[in-house]
């Protein structure tokens, strides 16, 4: 190998450190593990989705009453996810809640209403309970981040993973560079914990800017499709992910507004969601965004945010919630000169992202069973790239559940790791200079409009089997420009690589998509040519893995977790 | 590098700024660039348009330097919805 490179042995490695893998790596720096963790941002701190801040913690808690119990949630699960959903899986995250919700306060993070000193709890999102607590989530990363350097792991800053290590289906690392130094690193570790987030970047929104996103645009898929590429089966791919935002804004902030108790009108003043809900805007996210769609298709757009009837004290408070999720809105309402508390905003239905398509518990990403494990032996996935995601409470839980079961995995180990070739890693990076060192070629922006204009046209909200093989066409012939990406510079370097990323994940829903002859949960899956929801023939998962020559699609009944379709001695 | 046509959000006041290095430090994207430690150059802004409008910077930036500027096609936004609700193939035409 060249000098520059940089060989790390570690116990376990993370890829992403937002909140599922932070999460993920407490409990093995509690149990005396080696951990390294690779993340594209500098400040561990203030990474990931919720860097910035997050204002909704979802939770059980166990405070009394009924509704309050696992138990409860879980039953309402089922309904929640419209039946595709892993219970083995949701029902461990579940009943965890809890017990991690408990440990994150014991780090520092004050869910509590400051004037009150209680919590405050909302209900929205079709959730048969008040489990979203609204608080000031600014700091919520930074003391979960502080855990981490406390406990020591080594952390690369500004490093992207581009390769996994894996043989006879079973992780020892991974490939990574700094996209600032140009270091390479090999980490060689007894177990992988994939959780750098969601699928964005992915589909066209009002803007035309590709970084202008609801969700945090620098997750690019990353995990899922390197986890493909390995191996390892993934699942609801099909399902996509859409929210309502003020129209050229894509932000965050839909929680805070249905929760409160905003309403949604069209352009003859109408408060339509009634008519796909009866629970209105408190409907689940994914009902709440095929509402708006379908407003628009029908010619009854624009579609408006309505707050003009909420008292003082709930605007104040929706004011102050809106900036901790997204600290730019209130400047951007102003630069508008919109008053939001006062005048009709026009609202726009977002980019789409693959992440768990408008409702809790049924994520799309990389299969994992109870211990978050995926189909690859100790390459663990948590948070919104594997399949129960649930926010960041989601991320937390099924991160930690992660760790523990990578120090399981760990303990029962034995014999050495495979060990590393100069050839293999240096094909790796010859495979990244090329794109450094071309002259000329496609650049990544043309890549990823490209991609983004044929999700958006035939894999995005409408669907047929004659848009999606168009896609497919398209998405193959992205493909084979691949080699022709041109990197002007390090940081290009990186982008590049996720546009690959981001055009393998849109071929793996454009598969998957074209498989599940139903239309489920409204636009996240619509098909024209099979528009009614299928629950004879369709209460199963679509499972992607690689195939010889691309996605392979399995089905699997929703009776039987996902782990049943698992093969860890498949070599 | 950045495009000088491209719109740059993130505004930094040359008068102001104190040449830390807390922006580049804090950005989420790697997008603004600063000399560890130099205490003349201004932070630059290399790739303006991978900008989330997160606003870490400025909410991070000790003397207020940063502002964000949003642009034309998000403030006042002419797109037809309609455009991003996918396109319906006809059968006849691709078979």
């Amino acid at each position: 190998m060249k000098a520059d490179w940089t060989t790390l042995d570690a116990d376990l490695l993370v890829v992403g450190g937002g909140v599922a893998g932070t999460m993920a790596a407490i409990p093995a720096l509690e149990a005396g593990l080696k951990v390294v963790i690779c993340e594209k941002g500098k400040v561990l701190d203030h990474c990931g989705s919720i860097g910035c801040g997050v204002d909704h913690y979802l939770t059980v808690m166990d405070t009394g009453p009924e509704w309050d119990t696992p138990d409860f949630l879980i039953k309402h699960v089922p309904e929640l996810t419209d039946h595709i959903v892993d219970m083995a899986v949701a029902g461990r995250v579940i009943r965890e809640m809890p017990r991690i919700f408990r440990k994150i306060e014991s780090f520092g993070v004050d869910f509590r209403d400051r004037k009150t000193g209680d919590y405050y709890r909302l209900r929205s999102f079709g959730l048969p309970g008040t489990y979203h607590i609204n608080f000031d989530g600014t700091d919520f990363k930074k003391h979960i981040g502080e855990r981490v350097r406390k406990g020591k792991a080594t952390v690369l800053m500004r490093t992207m993973v581009v390769q996994l290590l894996v043989e006879d289906n079973r992780a020892y690392g991974a490939v990574a560079f700094n996209f600032r130094t140009g270091e390479w690193h090999v980490i060689r570790a007894k177990a992988v914990v994939l959780a750098a987030g969601d699928v964005n970047r992915i589909s066209r929104n009002a803007s035309g800017l590709a970084f202008d996103s609801w969700h945090f645009p620098y997750n690019t898929g990353d995990a899922q499709a390197m986890g493909y590429r390995v191996g390892a089966a993934l699942a609801n791919m099909e399902s996509v992910e859409t929210t309502l935002t003020p129209k050229g804004f894509s932000c965050q902030g839909l929680n805070a507004l249905v929760s409160l108790g905003a309403y949604f009108v069209n352009r003859r003043g109408e408060r339509f969601m009634f008519k796909y809900d009866k629970k209105g805007e408190n409907a689940r996210r994914a009902v709440i965004a095929d509402a708006a769609i379908n407003e628009y298709l029908l010619g009854n757009g624009p579609v408006y945010l309505d707050c003009r009837h909420l008292p003082q004290e709930i605007l104040d408070r929706m004011e102050y919630t809106l900036q901790v999720d997204r600290y730019t809105l209130p400047a951007y309402y102003k630069q508008k000169g919109v008053n939001f508390r006062k005048e009709l905003v026009e609202i726009s239905v977002s980019e789409l992202s693959i992440r768990r398509s408008g409702v809790y518990f049924r994520g799309s990403g990389l299969a994992v069973d109870e211990n978050g494990e995926t189909s690859v032996e100790g390459l663990f996935a948590a948070g919104d790239c594997a399949t129960v995601s649930g926010g960041i409470a989601g991320a937390a839980v099924l991160g930690h559940i992660a760790g523990e079961g990578v120090v399981l995995r760990v303990r029962s180990t034995n014999g050495a790791l495979p060990s590393i070739t100069p050839e293999m890693v240096e094909a790796v990076r010859a495979q990244s200079d090329l794109h450094l060192n071309r002259g000329n070629g496609m650049t990544w922006k043309q890549f990823e409009n490209e991609t983004r204009q044929t999700v958006t046209d035939y894999v995005g909200v409408r669907r047929t089997e004659a848009g999606l093989r168009l896609a497919l066409q398209t998405l193959h012939s992205l493909a084979g420009r691949e080699p022709t990406l041109v990197a002007d510079d390090l940081h290009g370097l990186m982008r590049v690589h996720e546009a690959k990323n981001i055009r393998m994940n849109a071929e793996i829903m454009a598969t998957a998509s074209l498989s599940r002859k139903e239309t489920r949960t409204g636009s996240s899956h619509w098909r024209l040519d099979y528009p009614e929801t299928d629950d004879r023939n369709w209460r199963k998962f679509v499972l992607v893995d690689r195939g010889g020559d691309g996605p392979r699609i399995r089905t699997l009944s929703t009776e039987r977790p996902l782990s049943d379709a698992f093969d860890r001695s498949a070599a | 590098m950045a495009d000088a046509k491209v719109h740059n959000p993130i505004r930094i006041d040359p008068q102001k700024c104190v040449r830390c290095d807390l922006c580049d430090w804090i950005c989420p994207g790697d997008l603004i660039y600063h000399e560890e430690g130099n205490k003349e150059k201004l932070p630059v802004v290399a790739y303006p348009d991978e900008c989330w409008y997160c606003g870490l910077c400025q909410s991070i930036c000790p003397v207020d330097a940063i502002n964000i500027v949003f642009p034309e096609q998000m403030v006042r936004n002419q797109t037809e919805v309609l455009t991003l609700l996918g396109k319906v193939v006809d059968e006849t035409v691709t078979q």
